[in-house]
């Protein structure tokens, strides 16, 4: 692939920019802020003139600066907000599972963190070096975190009443 | 796919389908504020041009104030060595 031109990015950006606004604004749960990102991510991407060896690689880089971020801005609101606020979102009464919002609610209970390390995993299907990458993190981190993240959510589910406890 | 530290394998399979759920929640389109990739070509363009700019200009901005300072001190050194002959 060598340098970017315009027409590859053209083509580059319509394979990806679906699945990323999908990624970021599940994590980040609101419509115009993951457009901010994706946006940025993209515009970053470019500026920082990434070799673009393979497709993938590039995905890759996306990936980490829209994850980046978001974690940026969790971490701005946090501040803003006041930790308190953010980590004890009220829950939403015992949602029934059948319903489309409940299973957002429950996702949006995680953090932003653990719902990126989740969609990245079950949705997009990385293994764990490819998380690692697209994260920023190292690989023995990701696979700690993902477990952390899948029994937090294990603990929602349970404490919903949509998992029976082992 | 993803190799697991383990979880109990009925909370693995809860877990599974709740994401595959997740996955198929519905994003709202994309709104009129996505650019487009052209738009976002020409933006990174032009603000990799304006960042060329603002380095090459750099080194002038450093300079500046270091000129005006030397003068300074020029003129007051000028002014005290020409004092006694006022």
């Amino acid at each position: 692939m060598g340098r970017l031109d315009e027409a590859t990015f053209a083509a580059f950006h319509a394979r990806t920019a679906r699945a990323l606004r999908a990624y970021v604004y599940r994590v980040v749960g609101n419509a115009s802020d993951a457009d901010d990102i994706v946006q940025e991510a993209f515009l970053r991407m470019l500026r920082a003139d990434v070799p673009a060896n393979t497709e993938e690689h590039l995905r890759r880089y996306l990936y980490r600066v829209a994850s980046n971020l978001v974690v940026d801005r969790w971490r701005r609101r946090r501040h803003e907000m006041g930790e308190e606020r953010i980590l004890t979102e009220p829950a939403s009464p015992r949602p029934r599972y059948e319903d489309d919002a409940a299973v957002a609610t429950i996702f949006a209970e995680l953090k932003p963190r653990d719902r990126a390390l989740l969609w990245l995993a079950y949705v997009e299907g990385e293994s764990h070096e490819e998380i690692a990458s697209s994260l920023g993190v190292g690989r023995r981190g990701v696979k700690v975190m993902l477990f952390r993240a899948r029994r937090r959510l294990r603990d929602l589910l349970q404490a919903r009443g949509l998992l029976v406890s082992s | 796919m993803t190799e697991w530290f383990d979880l109990d394998q009925d909370d693995e399979h809860a877990i599974s389908a709740f994401m595959s759920r997740v996955a198929n929640l519905r994003v709202p389109d994309l709104g009129s504020r996505t650019p487009d990739p052209a738009e976002l070509w020409c933006k990174a363009k032009l603000l990799a041009r304006w960042e060329a700019e603002r380095r090459a200009s750099r080194p002038l901005d450093i300079m500046q104030p270091i000129e005006i300072a030397g003068g300074l001190i020029a003129a007051g050194l000028l002014l005290y060595w020409s004092i006694p002959y006022l």
